[in-house]
């Protein structure tokens, strides 16, 4: 069964990654890249993608015309995507534990951030 | 370049919405000719819906790495219902992809003119996070 695992943080906290030294990117990237390995090696790995910064997000609406009305206005608190994994696991169980890894990847002076990550099921399962 | 189309329109806890049946088959018969036409077009490169809100999890790692789930969410959070990641030629060409998807049928037939948040999708970590 296929689930996707979603990071997500606000635009303030977003930017606050700019304020990371070098050496805490690469080594958030290392235990992130690391990972993507690993899945790829057990056949669990469907995939990843980062997005752009939340600052560059466009909210579209069609109006009656069908002409899309452009709109890059979000609340303070809206919880943006940053990126995500889809996975092909045997369990839920699986799911929350590659969770877990990608929730204690390393923060800033290399503490696990401990970020939340939403785990949610595919609707139309693929074999 | 890459654009993902989010429908971020789910509450928490909510199931399948409430709408006749004939409604929601209309709604879906939209979404899998709006696919179709990706397809065709060749601008498609996935599309996939959620299961719905009430399944969701929030997962952290506790201080030994060991997963702590959690199904609590705040009721002002948005849930993603679905999405698209199209492969287009200018933004302005993704944005007329998510009005069209925006107009998507509801209750009775008529246009939700529903609300799709449009990201670029980067290939590769900028090479300043490398």
């Amino acid at each position: 069964m296929k689930y996707i695992l979603l990071m997500t943080g606000t635009n303030a906290g977003a930017k606050g990654y700019h304020a990371w030294s070098q050496k805490d990117i690469d080594a958030h990237m290392a235990v992130l890249v690391s990972l993507n390995k690993e899945l790829g090696e057990s056949g669990e790995f469907v995939a990843t993608q980062g997005l752009s910064e939340p600052s560059e997000a466009k909210l579209v609406r069609g109006e009656k015309d069908g002409i899309p009305v452009t709109d890059g206005v979000f609340p303070e608190a809206k919880e943006f995507l940053l990126g995500y994994w889809i996975v092909d696991v045997n369990s839920p169980e699986r799911a929350y534990q590659i969770a877990a890894r990608i929730s204690t990847a390393p923060g800033p002076g290399g503490v696990p951030t401990n970020m939340p990550i939403e785990v949610r099921r595919f609707a139309t399962p693929r074999a | 370049m890459k654009y993902m189309l989010m429908m971020n329109t789910m509450k928490a806890g909510q199931g399948v919405p409430a709408w006749p049946k004939k409604d929601l088959q209309a709604h879906v018969a939209f979404m899998m000719k709006f696919v179709k036409q990706l397809q065709e077009s060749g601008e498609l490169v996935a599309a996939e819906g959620l299961a719905f809100p009430d399944q969701a999890k929030v997962v952290r790692a506790g201080k030994d790495g060991l997963p702590i789930t959690d199904g609590v969410f705040p009721e002002s959070k948005e849930f993603l219902a679905g999405y698209w990641i199209v492969d287009v030629d200018s933004p302005e060409r993704a944005y007329a992809l998510a009005a069209q998807a925006s107009a998507a049928p509801g209750i009775g037939g008529e246009p939700l003119n529903m609300p799709i948040e449009v990201r670029a999708v980067m290939s590769c970590p900028p090479p300043e996070m490398l």
